[in-house]
């Protein structure tokens, strides 16, 4: 790829400088060089010669985003700035490599299922050796600088994968729907607790859960640092493996593996002869876990949960996929429960992936108006679809000493089929 | 720039509020025209005052080593106003961002430069006070931005402009003095009036760090509604007439064709792409009045061949201007360059305005969509087009001449509401005249004698 090649969609920037309101970025560093304008600016100073692509400095900028879509959402020329960041991120990979950390993980990982299958069971175990329990059992900090912050709390690794704990087809009674539930990596190796809800709350409502036992990462934190040949063989893989399954549905649980499967594959797989149309049959045939269960409708009444709840919009379910207001229905059904809405609740909670590894300080200090907006809401537990947000928003009440739980719409929903009092806090 | 100037800089606001790094540098080399200074413009350092004080500071350390300052808020103008030269200082005022006071008793505000206009909107808001100037930008403009464009907005019609709102300031001069001009009072005429003097003065008279501004009852509802017309002409002529009956709309918005079919395309709300043009008319005041009011207008369009929608709720009307604020964006999807034109005429002359810019595009074979706030005569003639094309941009330069010779012999002004600027710097003497040019020129050397502040524009 050249650089000019985005100059078509880089003039369509008419710089009006909207994106300035909503950027989580640009409202923490208030340069304008962080601002889509901004950086779209840069690209095109790039293309005309005006900056150097191989400066640390162009890089750097390229890096400051979340991928959050909030500007391309406010913009009234439909700029696409995620597209933009794409294309520069990989141009830059292609130029100048990845670092090497990335490029191992990715490359000798990620591209071969087995090792990193491996790699993450042996992560279970070593992990104890690098992270330390958070004190009350809210998760675990870091115990010496390794490219992760010491006071991040993450959630640790888990011995036993959500792939290996279910049988490969959960069968029900007269199933009114089968579904393929794609989990993605963070469901099948850190919160393998979700999947088992998504599973559990699907069964109840008379749903059978085929779980292909080859699936794989779906390519989002690859692709967002720019590696799109690894990327793209991810995406084969998954397209593979998911394609002309006998199912309803394909489900997804977490806001970036539904953003890939339904919107990123498209752009990615462009160019690979064939996969046009599975492409497009995937799409249209994937939902997230409460757009699906929203639409298919309960027919299994909950039991009830008496707390008071607020629901985070994850980017990636809320403007990739457009998926507002099915989780909330089902979250205001539960009876006993109270819901209030945050007052920003689609504002980046910061996590944006591995933006939260390379940008911890900044990362958190967007989380910060996430978890403000959740203390003034006065609510118990906050509920999001998205894993990612997830430990992000308890590392930001942990830190902050908020109180409250954060849990996933499937755990909240299987929760209150369970009838059982919240007595866990904040994890 | 020298590393003393730049220590000296980082001294006065602090080494974190100043930007050195070149890419970043780089990015205060346009505003939100089509122009841009490119890598000749390249500013030498970008800092982010916070305090009156620390401007008069840098201001006076200008003076002494005799280097440009460029006074910026959001960068959201138009004129190509806050766009630097090279070894310029860009001096961006948004950490000024404090509502001063909001004084309930005698109905005024004071505010810092970088208040975001929307936000102080909000809050007088919920005190049932208005502040009505509502430039496109009011989501992210600044205050301060706003009174060195006179901003201007839709509501100009019955409302008028941030002049009219402006009662005093805090300026500091460009060599440095901090003075306050007004008062907080409706009543003020002790001296030169030096508020209107800054008011619109495009940051080259001083840099201003507060505003009290006038404020008004929050009116109690207000209705919207549009009038769609398969004939331009029509559409154009029912201006005038609206107020001709007596009525004063707080924003009547013409739109033509290629407007209504690009916001469509862009918000999706059932605009009718058919129409010729439409009136947007939002009409405010006690509940009692409105009705009669929307009745007047209503009959006043059908009358002009129009059919008319009222919208039924607040989400109907906001959805109007929702789609009303995307506008100009909207139609950069035709073409990707957009070079929006202000040129004011005289509401009853706005039918004639219409003829002749379309006259103008066949001429040049160009693409001119027209949208104005029609209600006060300002037209935004905008020219859709593609930088890129040097052929069709030379036809546009003339074009925009003609549209401006044209505007200037039906006692129009070649701005409303956008500024000169670098974008029209080189016509400004066709409606100022040689003397008119002469005045300003000696009052910005009395004022500026190293000609410091924004020294392009000038």
């Amino acid at each position: 790829m050249q650089w000019s090649e985005l100059e078509k969609e880089v003039i369509r920037c008419i710089k009006c400088g909207a994106c300035q309101s909503v950027c989580p970025i640009f409202k923490e560093l208030g340069a304008e060089s962080t601002v889509a304008r901004g950086k779209i600016n840069l690209i095109r100073a790039v293309i005309r010669g005006d900056v150097d692509a191989a400066g640390a400095g162009f890089e750097e900028r390229m890096s400051w985003c979340l991928m959050c879509k909030a500007c391309q959402e406010s913009c009234p020329s439909g700029v696409k700035l995620d597209q933009l960041m794409l294309a520069a991120r990989r141009k830059l990979a292609e130029d100048k490599g990845l670092p090497l950390l990335k490029r191992l993980i990715f490359r000798l990982g990620l591209r071969n299922r087995r090792l990193f299958d491996l790699g993450m069971s042996m992560g279970s175990v070593f992990q104890g050796l690098l992270l330390r329990p958070a004190p009350g059992g809210k998760g675990m900090l870091p115990r010496l600088p390794m490219g992760l912050d010491e006071r991040r709390l993450v959630s640790p690794v888990d011995a036993r994968p959500f792939r290996s704990r279910v049988p490969a087809v959960v069968a029900v009674d007269n199933p009114r729907k089968t579904v393929a539930f794609f989990t993605g990596c963070m469901i099948n190796y850190v919160y393998p607790q979700i999947g088992e809800a998504v599973v559990e709350v699907l069964k109840r409502n008379g749903i059978a859960v085929v779980i292909p036992a080859d699936q794989h990462c779906c390519g989002t934190p690859v692709y967002v640092n720019g590696d799109v040949p690894t990327a793209v063989e991810l995406a084969r893989a998954t397209v593979d493996t998911l394609d002309g399954l006998e199912v309803d549905a394909v489900i997804t649980a977490c806001g970036s593996c539904g953003a890939a499967l339904r919107k990123e594959y498209a752009a990615l797989l462009a160019d690979e002869p064939g996969y046009a149309e599975k492409v497009a049959a995937l799409a249209a045939k994937t939902k997230d876990f409460a757009e699906f269960l929203a639409e298919a409708g309960l027919t299994t009444e909950m039991r009830g949960l008496a707390a008071t709840a607020t629901y985070h919009d994850s980017c990636h379910l809320a403007r990739s996929q457009g998926v507002r207001r099915q989780p909330r229905q089902l979250i205001a059904g539960v009876p006993g429960l109270t819901f209030k809405e945050l007052k920003a609740p689609a504002r980046c909670c910061g996590a944006a992936g591995s933006f939260s590894l390379a940008h911890y300080d900044l990362s958190r200090k967007i989380n910060d108006h996430k978890v403000d907006d959740i203390a003034a809401s006065g609510a118990e537990m906050v509920v999001t679809g998205c894993p990612m947000c997830m430990m992000h928003i308890r590392d930001g009440m942990n830190q902050r000493g908020v109180d409250g739980e954060v849990l996933h719409t499937a755990e909240l929903l299987a929760r209150a089929y369970a009838g059982e009092k919240a007595t866990e806090r904040n994890g | 720039m020298e590393q003393a100037i730049v220590a000296a800089v980082k001294g006065i606001v602090g080494a974190e509020h100043v930007l050195e790094k070149y890419e970043d540098r780089y990015c205060y080399t346009y505003d939100a025209s089509a122009v841009t200074a490119g890598k000749e413009g390249v500013p030498a350092l970008v800092v982010y005052p916070g305090s009156a004080a620390e401007v008069s500071a840098l201001l006076k350390l200008a003076n002494e080593h005799k280097f440009p300052v460029i006074p910026r808020g959001a960068g959201s103008n138009v004129s190509g106003g806050s766009i630097p030269c090279a070894g310029a200082l860009v001096m961006v005022l948004t950490r000024l961002n404090k509502i001063v006071a909001i004084d309930r008793k005698n109905m005024v505000a004071e505010v810092e430069a970088g208040v975001i206009t929307a936000e102080f909107q909000t809050e007088v808001e919920k005190l049932g006070l208005f502040y009505p100037p509502d430039p496109a930008s009011k989501a992210f403009s600044t205050m301060g931005g706003n009174v060195a464009e006179c901003a201007g907005g839709p509501r100009g019609a019955k409302y008028g402009v941030t002049r009219d709102y402006v009662l005093g300031l805090e300026v500091v001069l460009p060599t440095g003095e901090i003075i306050k001009t007004g008062a907080r009072t409706m009543k003020c005429v002790a001296g030169y009036d030096l508020t209107r003097l800054i008011t619109g003065s495009e940051g080259t008279l001083g840099v201003v760090t507060k505003a009290v501004v006038k404020l008004l009852p929050l009116p109690e509802a207000k209705k919207t509604m549009l009038a769609i017309f398969s004939d331009m002409e029509k559409a154009a002529e029912t201006v005038a007439r609206v107020f001709m009956a007596g009525v004063i709309p707080t924003t009547l918005e013409l739109l033509d064709n290629i407007y209504i079919r690009n916001i469509e395309a862009a918000v999706n709300i059932g605009l009718p792409v058919e129409a010729e043009a439409v009136l947007l008319i939002e009409v405010d005041g006690d509940k009692e009045v409105l009705d009669k009011q929307v009745g007047i207008i209503e009959g006043i369009c059908r009358e002009q061949g129009a059919t008319v929608k009222v919208a039924k709720d607040a989400k109907e009307a906001d959805e109007l201007w929702v789609a009303r604020r995307s506008a100009f964006a909207a139609v950069s999807r035709v073409r990707p360059t957009i070079i929006g034109e202000d040129c004011t005429v005289p509401r009853d002359r706005i039918p004639e305005m219409v003829r002749i810019i379309r006259a103008i595009a066949d001429k040049y074979n160009i693409i001119i969509a027209v949208l104005g706030h029609a209600g006060d005569g300002n037209l935004h003639a905008t020219i859709l087009t593609d930088e890129r094309d040097k052929d069709e941009m030379a036809r546009v330069e003339k074009a925009a001449e003609e549209i401006f010779a044209a505007t200037l012999a039906m006692d129009g002004t070649l701005t409303g509401e956008h500024g000169i600027g670098l974008v029209k710097k080189k016509y400004l003497p066709l409606e100022m005249g040689e003397g008119g040019m002469m005045a300003m020129r000696a009052i910005k050397k009395a004022l500026d004698p190293n000609n410091i502040l924004n020294p392009e524009l000038v």
